[in-house]
């Protein structure tokens, strides 16, 4: 896959996030901060929230309300107790059609990524 | 018996006199700070997993255990008991502190009070004295009711044998419709506390903003006893938004007015009612107590939008109440309340 139209500009207010299926049914939120936009999974990474229910933008920082996990969104930075990054898909804005580069769905692994199997359990 | 606890920042051994602690209060109670929210089942953050031995869990329902990987072992630490010896895995780095651990405590109810048609507060008179933060709460256990319940704290004193708790009465709820069905005093109950990390911090806290509805008042009216005792409000504000149905419903008006009078004008207290108009701008009993009509995080989004550029940048904001209020209020904080995510503090219930 390849760079795929999500949306218009207008359908995403400034600190707002609507989730869209993009081509081939893969379910992503577009989050509109003060500069700009990203393209997200749709679900926290905490605890698989659907985001497009708790999540809040405001002063350019995704808030997850659930738990209060949060990132900024201009530099991806994790805030507060977060612990884990949010995954993006490349995105630009081309006339009034916000684009992202799609070429397989980005899944938090809430299944096989577990530190408690690690052999390295006691040094993480 | 001994409980062994593989942590990411080593591996500790708890002596547990008898199997009749969870695993949680176990090693909260040698001063292990395992991680937790709720402490009754609700929230999965003390999550770990049995290595090895023989464990009796309580309540395998939890709404607790939706995320747990049953398969490999995975329990809710506050639910479960060890039978023996036994190997638990906790994925989280844990300290042992020696100061001011939780433990188990008894007392007996003292003194009940109905304070309106469903809410009550009673006093637990405790055999020795015990200290907590404003805002903590304890876990209540009564003979012959399963589980725990968690109720925060009321009142506020550095060291207290007397903690006051609010319950609000819920259909089929065991431990209220006890409460309310027979007179409890006398009643010999079972504590273990103080739990709980939405505290007031004096020395670091500044402006105050509390959005908060029905029972959920309880920790914020400790929170306010110590703001006003330790003179927090001679440099910061103060903001609360209370949500209660129709102006029947609400409770601790006149304690409420008394705080805001002691606060020399520095703490707002506004009444929200949710099932009917404001009959007037203040409560009929004291205009210290200002009524507005809505969802009390509508209110507090209506009166934030117009103050917040004035709040500190210590400010703290916050939440108690059932779920639905509670995001309500994290987004009116966030949005409106121009607050950062770590600056927004609540007990996650859920």
């Amino acid at each position: 896959m390849s760079w795929i139209k999500v949306c218009k500009t207008t359908d995403v207010p400034e600190n707002s996030l609507k989730k869209f299926w993009a081509a081939g049914g893969i379910p992503l939120i577009v989050a509109r901060y003060a500069d700009g936009y990203r393209a997200i999974p749709p679900v926290c990474p905490h605890m698989e929230e659907p985001l497009e229910e708790s999540g809040v933008i405001a002063g350019c920082v995704l808030t997850c309300t659930k738990h209060l996990w949060a990132w900024n969104l201009a530099t991806l930075e994790m805030q507060g107790e977060t612990e884990r990054a949010l995954k993006t898909y490349e995105v630009k804005v081309e006339g009034d059609d916000v684009m992202a580069f799609v070429e397989s769905e980005l899944l938090y692994d809430f299944e096989e990524v577990d530190d408690m199997d690690d052999d390295d359990f006691f040094n993480s | 018996m001994s409980i062994i606890l593989q942590t990411k920042s080593g591996e500790f051994r708890i002596d547990a006199e008898d199997d009749s602690e969870t695993l949680l209060f176990a090693g909260l109670k040698a001063g292990l700070t395992l991680p937790y929210e709720c402490a009754t089942g609700s929230c999965g953050t003390c999550r770990a997993r049995v290595m090895r031995g023989d464990v009796n869990d309580a309540w395998p329902e939890a709404p607790g255990t939706r995320q747990l990987k049953r398969h490999k072992g995975d329990v809710l630490m506050c639910q479960t008991r060890a039978r023996g010896e036994c190997l638990i895995r906790v994925p989280a780095v844990v300290d042992r502190k020696s100061e001011n651990a939780p433990r188990r405590i008894t007392g007996k109810i003292d003194q009940l009070n109905r304070l309106n048609r469903d809410v009550m507060d009673f006093v637990v008179a405790l055999e020795d004295e015990s200290a907590f933060a404003a805002g903590q709460f304890m876990v209540v256990n009564v003979p012959g009711l399963a589980g725990g319940r968690a109720y925060s704290m009321v009142n506020y004193e550095p060291q207290t044998d007397r903690l006051r708790f609010v319950v609000k009465r819920k259909p089929g709820g065991g431990f209220s419709e006890w409460l309310f069905g027979e007179d409890a005093t006398g009643t010999k109950i079972s504590l273990f506390g103080p739990l709980g990390k939405a505290t007031f911090q004096p020395a670091t806290d500044g402006d105050l903003i509390f959005i908060t509805g029905g029972s959920g008042i309880a920790g914020i009216m400790s929170i306010l006893e110590h703001a006003v005792r330790s003179g927090h409000f001679s440099a910061s504000r103060g903001q609360l938004f209370f949500g209660v149905r129709t102006l029947e419903d609400a409770f601790y008006v006149q304690e409420l007015a008394a705080l805001a009078e002691r606060s020399n004008g520095a703490l707002s207290v506004t009444l929200a009612l949710s099932h009917e108009a404001a009959p007037s701008n203040t409560h009929p009993t004291s205009d210290l107590i200002q009524l507005s009509g809505g969802f009390v995080h509508d209110v507090a989004a209506r009166s934030l939008a117009t103050t917040a550029q004035s709040v500190s940048d210590e400010a703290i904001g916050f939440v108690a109440g059932p779920p639905a209020m509670v995001d309500g209020a994290i987004r009116v904080l966030l949005g409106d309340g121009n607050l950062p995510p770590d600056r927004i503090r609540y007990d996650k219930f859920s």
